[in-house]
Formats: structure tokens, C-alpha cells, sequence
């Protein structure tokens, strides 16, 4: 309960945080909430599901094209729907994660450090196949994806001023945030206990550790997808760096840096990690990459729950879970 | 059948650098479960001592016994401040790692800047016979590589510490057991895989481009022949090598490399989903 009104405190301090800060700054905060939207993902399926993805940026970049496909009318000019790109954006990359996942989990399934090292490698292939495929703008990517489009009541609006964007995209990361945070208290965040740490005693009782797995891998990956989507109206652009490596490996340190077994530390690990890079890396120039490397560094061999985690757990008075 | 020749050479040195890499990988990662990302970046200071020595005119030689001294130091204190911390919880090892991996090629970055270096060939010159050509370092290159993975194969299966080292990756309880001192095991076995990284970076200095980012290329190809070949056997490691730096080689030539390196991985990813126990079979890591 208390976990839930820290949660509510974070969102209303975002909520004024553009009363306080520039029209730079706003613009800033808007992409990090999406980067933020990433990291929520990518905590449900490693802190929570206990697959650790280390091409978690994937499903975020196939997000982010097929968004930018629809609703720049490339597959059909009429239908350039903001809601329908969105639902597409999820639906497709929770699709490819339910192939991917039952290519992987399925009988014999891989898992630890096979899986960071596989997932790895997917990520790389996939961003070489954006790099070449043309028809989807190669190296360069898609262009002037446009901003969304709310159609409500007969209304219709584009979201091209910071303001209202930032709203709207706190909006839907709180509404995310929430219904994930509620997900994991249910009796299905207790099987998600369950097959991060006692996989086979849950098949014992008659559990399907492949249905549990996809499922939290999928869902996941829409989240994912649906934060691809986003950045891709906010940037206007999408490029082949959305879907590989740096960016799957960047989310996993804002994950471990905040603590993954906590959504909302590693919401925060992104949003903090992202703002310290924008003030740090003026003030340290080429230094800044090197001390967040050490950081990352110690703070997985020191704080393996997260440098954000264990104050909040601290606020909140939750004792440790084992 | 002439212009064949420098292609399967050309591959070989390739597969031999790629197996040096890796069994520095497979010593780390078969005994003690460690996955060291920060392995490609051994490699690369190895290049860079290469270069530094070079740079100060002494003998190409001179880095050749540098490189894997001065990485073998980073190895002992690299396992001494942060592997040793975390032997209990392997995943962690990966992030960990993968921290000290974006610290150590941002400090190459500012000490020698982001760009590539090049290192002059220490023998000039080429082997002529008939129509066929070959640069005479590329010969030393692969000759040495096969006495280096000869001599680990032969630490690791002839001698006492190989005997001692087997048995610490076989029963790490028993061993210990039996009076062997397993951490004392560990640290020089991550030690030597270290320097096997650095002196596989300043041999192949001369014939690529050293720079900051040459880590990750030889990185993931290493990991991949590893799960490939199997990380049981000590040998799963050459036939993960040659299968990995084999087809991504001659793909390369004859499609494209793009083409090749998709194809490569897509085929590794394969083998290592449907024979998790590698081609050479072993054990499988948990």
C-alpha cells in the first residue's frame, strides 16, 4: 500500500515538474518517460519473470517502425491512425516475442547466461537487417513520422506542442505503470515469483512454465513496442539504433542501476540515469561514460538490488524479500 | 585453384585469432561459470600496447611480451577488485563485467582517442611460390597462434595444474576437498585467459584497425564458437571456432559481409537452441 502511494508521489512530482522547468527540459522529461516505459518492461520480464533479456530494445524498435509504417500511410495511405498504429506497435511486437519466445523457452529451453548471450546476438542480426533493408529507409531510417493524433467525439488534435505531449505521455506511462504494479500483486505476479525461482517445483504442480513464460515475455515486449511507438512521434524519426544493442544494453543499466525488482526504481533508474546524462556529461564531457561504467560496476557487485531500490525500500519499510 | 588458396588462408588466420580469443573466454567461463564481457576489451588493450610500443620504436617483439604481461596485471586486478566478489551469482558477472567493459574502452577513448590506429607490419614482404602470394606475417601470424592454442591445450591436459584446474571445473566441492586451492585456481586460470586475450590483440594489431570499438567484434563471434562447440571439452572450442570464423569468413568473400554475419549468427543461435550441449557435447552451463 504504502509502495503504491510512493508511486502516486513519483507521478505527481512529474505531473508539476513542467511548471518548474523550461520548454527544453519538458521536451527532455517527455522522451525519458518513454525510455522510462522501456525500463518498466524490461523490469516486468527480468526482475519479475526472471529472463534476462539483453535485446530488450528489440521489441522497442519494432514498436517503432511498425508505428512509423502505419501512420505514415505506408501500407495503406488512408489508414494513418495514431490508436491503430499503437495497437499494432504492441500487437506486432508481442507477436515476435511469442515466435521468439517459444523458439527459446519451448522444451529444452535455454536460460541464464545462454539467454543474455543469444538475445544478444539476435539484437545485433536484427539491427544489421534494418541497416539493409531499404524499403524501410536502410541506415538512415523513416523520416517525418508524424506526431500523435488524438481523435475523440468528433475532435481531432495533433500533438505537436511539448505541453500537451507531455501530458498525454505521463498519462499513458501512469495508467502502464499502475496496471503493471497491480499485475505483479495478483496470483500471477506470485507464479512470475514462482518461475524466476522455483521453475520446476511450479511445473510439479501442474503449472505450464512455457505458457507463464511467453506470457510474461510477450507482455513485456508489447509494453516495449508501445514505448517504441511513442518515441517514434515524439522524434519524428526511427532508425536502426532503436532496435539494437546500445540501446538494450543501456536499458539494462538504468534497470540494474534502479533495481529491477522494483518497477518503479527501475522507472526512476531510467529518468535519473537519462537526466544526470544530460547534466554530467556537460560538466565531465568524455569522463561521464567512464564513471557511469564504474557506477554500473559497483553497483551490481555492491547494491545487487539497485542504488534506487534499497533507499525506497528503506521509505517504505518493506523488509527484504528473499 | 590459386586464387582459392589466400581465401582458406585468409580464413584460417581468422579462425585461429577467433579460437584464441575464445579459449581465453572458455577457460573463464567453463571453470568458474564466469561471463566475462569485458574479455574483447583485454584483447583490445593488447592491441594498444602493441601500439604504444610501437610508437616508442622498440622491437615488435618487445610488445609481443608486453601485451600479455600488461593484460594479465588488468586480468589479476580486474579478479581481484570484481570477479571475486561475485563468483555466487553468475548472471551478475555478465552486468558486472559488462560495466567494467564500457569503463575500460571509454578510457582507451581518452588516452588515445577515438580513432584507429594502425601498427606497421613487422615483416614485410611475401611468400611466392609460383602464381601464389602470401604476406609472410600472416604465416608467422597463424603459426604462432597454433603453438599458443597448442601450449594452453597442453597446460590445460598434460600438466599437474591442468589436472588440478580439471578437476576444480569437473567437482569444485571434491577438489576443494582434496586440499586443492579452489579460489588460488581460479584466479590464476582467469589470469592466464586474460593474457592468452592480450596476446592474441597485439598479434593481430598489425593486420586490422585498432580502435576503441575492435572488442566487441571478436566478443561476440568468441561466445558463439564457445556455446557452439560445446563448453565441456577443451576442443569444443576449436570446432566452435571453426565452424563461427569459418562460414562468416568465406561467406564474406563469396556473398557479402553483411549477408555473412547474419547468416553466421542465425546459424550459431540454431545449433545452440537445438544441441544446447554444443557439437562436442560437455556440460551445460545453468
Amino acid at each position: 500500500m504504502r509502495n503504491s502511494l510512493i508511486g502516486l508521489l513519483v507521478f505527481i512530482a512529474l505531473a508539476v515538474t513542467p511548471l518548474f522547468v523550461g520548454q527544453y527540459w519538458t521536451g527532455q522529461l517527455t522522451t525519458y518517460l518513454v525510455y522510462g516505459l522501456l525500463a518498466i518492461s524490461l523490469s516486468l520480464v527480468w526482475g519479475y519473470g526472471g529472463i534476462l533479456c539483453f535485446g530488450q530494445a528489440m521489441f522497442f524498435g519494432i514498436g517503432g517502425y511498425i508505428m512509423a509504417v502505419f501512420t505514415k500511410g505506408m501500407i495503406y495511405p488512408d489508414l494513418t491512425s495514431s490508436y491503430l498504429g499503437l495497437l499494432a506497435a504492441m500487437a506486432g511486437a508481442a507477436m515476435f516475442a511469442l515466435a521468439l519466445g517459444y523458439f527459446l523457452f519451448a522444451g529444452r529451453g535455454i536460460s541464464g547466461a545462454y539467454l543474455a548471450i543469444i538475445t544478444l546476438a539476435i539484437a545485433l542480426v536484427l539491427e544489421r537487417l534494418m541497416n539493409n533493408w531499404y524499403a524501410l529507409g536502410g541506415y538512415n531510417g523513416l523520416l517525418n513520422v508524424p506526431p500523435l493524433k488524438l481523435i475523440a467525439f468528433g475532435y481531432s488534435y495533433e500533438l505537436w506542442d511539448r505541453l500537451p505531449t507531455f501530458y498525454i505521455i505521463l498519462g499513458i506511462v501512469a495508467v502502464v505503470y499502475f496496471g503493471v504494479s497491480f499485475l505483479v500483486k495478483t496470483p500471477y505476479g506470485l507464479l512470475l515469483t514462482a518461475i524466476r525461482t522455483h521453475p520446476d517445483r511450479l511445473s510439479s504442480l501442474g503449472y505450464s512454465v512455457l505458457n507463464l513464460r511467453l506470457s510474461v515475455f510477450s507482455l513485456s515486449a508489447a509494453i516495449a513496442g508501445l514505448a517504441g511507438a511513442l518515441f517514434a512521434t515524439l522524434d519524428g524519426f526511427v532508425s536502426p539504433t532503436l532496435i539494437g544493442f546500445t540501446l538494450s544494453t543501456e536499458a539494462l543499466i538504468w534497470v540494474a542501476i534502479g533495481g529491477k525488482e522494483m518497477l518503479l526504481a527501475a522507472f526512476l533508474g531510467a529518468i535519473f540515469t537519462r537526466t544526470a546524462e544530460s547534466w554530467l556529461s556537460e560538466i565531465f564531457g568524455d569522463y561521464w561514460i567512464l564513471i557511469l561504467g564504474v557506477v554500473f560496476m559497483i553497483s551490481v557487485v555492491l547494491l545487487p538490488r539497485g542504488l534506487l531500490a534499497t533507499p525506497i525500500e528503506m521509505l517504505t519499510g518493506k523488509r527484504k524479500r528473499k | 585453384m590459386s586464387e582459392l588458396i589466400p581465401i582458406f588462408l585468409d580464413a584460417s588466420s581468422y579462425i585461429l585469432i577467433l579460437v584464441l580469443v575464445a579459449l581465453g573466454l572458455m577457460i573463464v567461463f567453463g571453470m568458474m561459470g564466469v561471463i566475462n564481457m569485458a574479455h574483447g576489451e583485454l584483447f583490445m588493450i593488447g592491441a594498444y600496447v602493441m601500439v604504444l610500443t610501437q610508437d616508442m620504436g622498440l622491437p615488435f617483439l618487445v610488445g609481443i611480451v608486453l601485451a600479455p604481461l600488461v593484460v594479465a596485471f588488468f586480468g589479476l586486478l580486474i579478479e581481484t577488485a570484481l570477479i571475486r566478489h561475485i563468483y555466487h551469482r553468475p548472471l551478475d558477472t555478465i552486468l558486472a563485467t559488462w560495466g567494467l567493459s564500457i569503463a575500460l574502452k571509454q578510457l582507451v577513448v581518452l588516452l588515445f582517442g577515438p580513432e584507429s590506429h594502425s601498427v606497421p607490419l613487422p615483416v614485410d614482404g611475401s611468400l611466392d611460390v609460383g602464381t601464389f602470394s602470401y604476406p609472410v606475417y600472416r604465416l608467422i601470424l597463424m603459426l604462432t597462434s597454433i603453438l599458443l592454442i597448442g601450449g594452453t591445450f597442453w597446460l590445460f591436459l598434460r600438466t599437474k595444474f591442468g589436472l588440478m584446474a580439471r578437476a576444480v571445473i569437473a567437482r569444485p566441492a571434491t577438489a576443494a576437498a582434496l586440499g586443492i586451492d579452489t579460489r588460488r585456481m581460479y584466479r590464476w586460470s582467469f589470469v592466464i585467459g586474460t593474457a592468452l586475450a592480450g596476446l592474441a590483440g597485439a598479434l593481430v594489431a598489425p593486420i586490422i584497425s585498432v580502435d576503441p570499438q575492435m572488442g566487441l567484434g571478436y566478443l561476440v563471434p568468441g561466445f558463439l564458437s564457445i556455446l557452439v562447440g560445446g563448453a565441456g571439452p577443451l576442443a569444443g572450442v576449436l570446432a566452435g571456432g571453426a565452424v563461427i570464423g569459418g562460414v562468416n569468413n568465406l561467406l564474406a568473400v563469396w556473398i557479402s559481409p553483411v549477408a555473412a554475419l547474419i547468416t553466421v549468427y542465425v546459424i550459431a543461435i540454431l545449433i545452440i537452441r537445438l544441441k544446447p550441449e554444443g557439437l562436442l557435447g560437455g556440460r551445460r552451463a545453468k
